[in-house]
């Protein structure tokens, strides 16, 4: 993968792009302001950008915002926006601009070096990547009751898995069951969220977003 | 500019003023060349005795500031005995009462002036007793027009006694009128005073939790994250080669440990100072309600951002209503609004349709943050029926 880090801290910026090197990857840039990303983006295209969301001159949401605006320019790029705390409306409101090639993960997440590259190459691929502390966020709050009570236990734990951006064969290994199974959870899910049978990603999608607006 | 006579007058005062004792001396001194340009009397001994009881009266007025009740009774003995012996037949020549005894009048001001209004009323009865005593002595009693004379005796004694203690008493009242406005005054300064240090207190301490939760941010969490992410690629490469497997546990806790240690560390810092509050309270209260276990409806109507403190205590305090809300009051819907004019103190309202019967008991959740709303002069009301529903309102002032 070509991929351009955007990352204030040059520790985490060089362990970062040291380890995706040793891995195999092409880091063509890395870059600690929002400024620099934008050009270092146009420049290069790269297949993924990570972004931390607080850098300089506001340390607030450069990261957020920049990831919108990358997303609106250069829609082939997937964006991974990483943070050190996880907030469950910036979640939803990232996911809402750009539902394909975008992902939210804590941090904390490189410490699992394989973990972290695959979700990485998820969203380089157009998928989503949603961190589980979202989900565990929301699976708290209680105005989801109302939108989620019709799905059962199972059907809430696959959709949260789906809103990760994991695939049925994934979902059925993180689940121990078997895919024809997880199969029959997605089309309940669907069915229950008052999703039409069309593409069935698209559909995905969808799901994983009415999960975070609801 | 003050016209020059006044001005030379108040500069007289201003000098009157800071010289007490001169000023004191100078008036006895006038009375006592007054007293001795009236002795009538050339016979020496006479003349002596004359200048002795003038300059005895003119002592008394030199120190009538110092010590006022000792120079009254020395001025009242004096002109007792002067009644005693200078009136009538076979009065001794050179005592006869003249006029240094207005100095008993000066003494009897002094006293209403500068001690307890017990004294100077003693004081003014053993004047007005002393004239009763010297007007009988000295007045005709009988003759023509000797009534007439009597009653006028009577009231310019009375009334000069009476106008002299009533200017002293009235001098003390204002005197301590003024001490009393004086301290009232030093209080309120030093109210305001306190207040405006508090105020800087409670926002550096704001600021300084912010500089805290950043520096965290910037330092020992990244460090930690890229040491997990070091530990996380060494154990991934050990696994693959042929490893020692005690060594691969080894390393597989303390990879462990350096994750619990970001996640411990995650959530004091947010602990410490949320940072979506720097996005703003609505921000902060609208994941605050995102993150609810009871349905929030949230309104937030700001004008204007009032001071981070105030921010950051409306925040805490939400977060810990709500978590309340959850704990004790089975409710099924929560309200929070936030009304900010810009003007009036910014509102606070968290309700909730639970079962209602908090209250604000010592040590519980809500004492606490009475204690904290009110280290910025802030209200905190509790409105909770039983049976509910439950009501909270805080107000705080925009800044601290």
């Amino acid at each position: 993968m070509r991929i351009v880090i955007a990352e204030d801290a040059a520790i985490m910026r060089d362990g970062l792009t040291q380890t995706l090197t040793r891995r195999g990857h092409d880091v063509v840039a890395a870059v600690g302001d929002a400024e620099a990303l934008r050009k270092a983006i146009a420049e290069h295209q790269p297949d993924v950008a990570i972004v931390d969301v607080r850098m300089p001159p506001s340390h607030t949401d450069e990261g957020l915002r920049a990831a919108k605006a990358i997303h609106q320019d250069f829609p082939k790029v997937g964006v991974l926006v990483f943070s050190q705390y996880i907030e469950a409306h910036a979640a939803s409101e990232l996911f809402a601009s750009a539902p394909t090639g975008v992902g939210y993960l804590l941090k904390d997440r490189v410490a699992d070096v394989s973990e972290f590259i695959d979700a990485l190459t998820r969203v380089a691929q157009g998928g989503t990547v949603l961190d589980p502390e979202v989900v565990r966020q929301l699976l708290g709050a209680g105005r989801r009751r109302d939108t989620l009570a019709a799905l059962t236990p199972r059907e809430k734990e696959v959709l949260s898995l789906i809103a990760q951006g994991r695939s049925n064969v994934a979902i059925a290994a993180a689940l121990f069951i078997s895919p024809k199974v997880v199969e029959k959870h997605v089309a309940n899910i669907f069915d229950k969220l008052g999703l039409a049978p069309s593409d069935t990603d698209n559909r995905r999608v969808i799901a994983a977003i009415k999960y975070l607006e609801s | 500019m003050t016209a020059y006579p006044e001005r030379v007058l108040q500069q007289a005062y201003a000098w009157m003023r800071g010289h007490p004792r001169a000023a004191d001396g100078m008036l006895g001194l006038l009375l006592f060349a007054a007293g001795v340009g009236q002795l009538p009397t050339p016979e020496p001994l006479s003349t002596a005795r004359g200048v002795a009881v003038n300059l005895l009266l003119a002592a008394t007025v030199t120190v009538r500031r110092q010590i006022p009740v000792a120079a009254f009774c020395g001025a009242a003995i004096v002109v007792s005995f002067q009644l005693a012996f200078g009136l009538g037949s076979g009065s001794v020549p050179g005592m006869a009462p003249g006029v240094t005894d207005f100095a008993i009048v000066i003494l009897l001001y002094t006293l209403a002036a500068y001690r307890a209004r017990r004294t100077s009323v003693a004081g003014l009865v053993v004047c007005l007793l002393g004239a009763v005593v010297a007007i009988a002595r000295y007045a005709p009693l009988h003759g023509p027009n000797a009534g007439v004379i009597l009653l006028l005796s009577i009231a310019a004694v009375g009334v000069t006694l009476l106008a002299a203690w009533v200017l002293g008493d009235s001098a003390a009242y204002r005197k301590t009128y003024y001490v009393s406005l004086e301290q009232r005054l030093a209080a309120a300064e030093r109210t305001s005073d306190l207040e405006a240090k508090r105020a800087r207190a409670v926002d550096e301490s704001a600021a300084r939790l912010r500089r805290i939760e950043r520096d965290l941010h910037d330092g020992a969490q990244v460090r930690l994250a890229a040491l997990a992410m070091a530990l996380g690629e060494i154990k991934e490469n050990l696994a693959q080669a042929d490893t020692d497997p005690d060594t691969l546990k080894l390393l597989g806790g303390a990879h462990q440990n350096a994750k619990d240690t970001l996640t411990e560390l995650r959530d004091l810092a947010r602990g410490i100072h949320p940072p979506v509050l720097d996005r703003g309270l609505g921000e902060a209260l609208a994941m605050l309600a995102e993150t609810s276990a009871i349905p929030v409806a949230l309104t937030v109507d700001i004008a204007e951002r009032p001071s981070p403190a105030i921010e950051a205590i409306a925040y805490f305090c939400t977060a810990e209503l709500l978590a309340n809300a959850a704990k004790h009051s089975g409710a099924r819907n929560i309200q929070v609004s936030v009304q900010d004019s810009g003007s009036a103190p910014l509102a606070l309202a968290v309700t909730d349709d639970g079962a209602g019967g908090a209250r604000v008991a010592p040590r519980g959740g809500l004492a606490g943050l009475l204690e904290r709303v009110q280290t910025v002069d802030g209200q905190l009301t509790v409105d909770s029926p039983p049976g509910g529903p439950t009501t909270i309102t805080i107000e705080l002032p925009r800044h601290a």
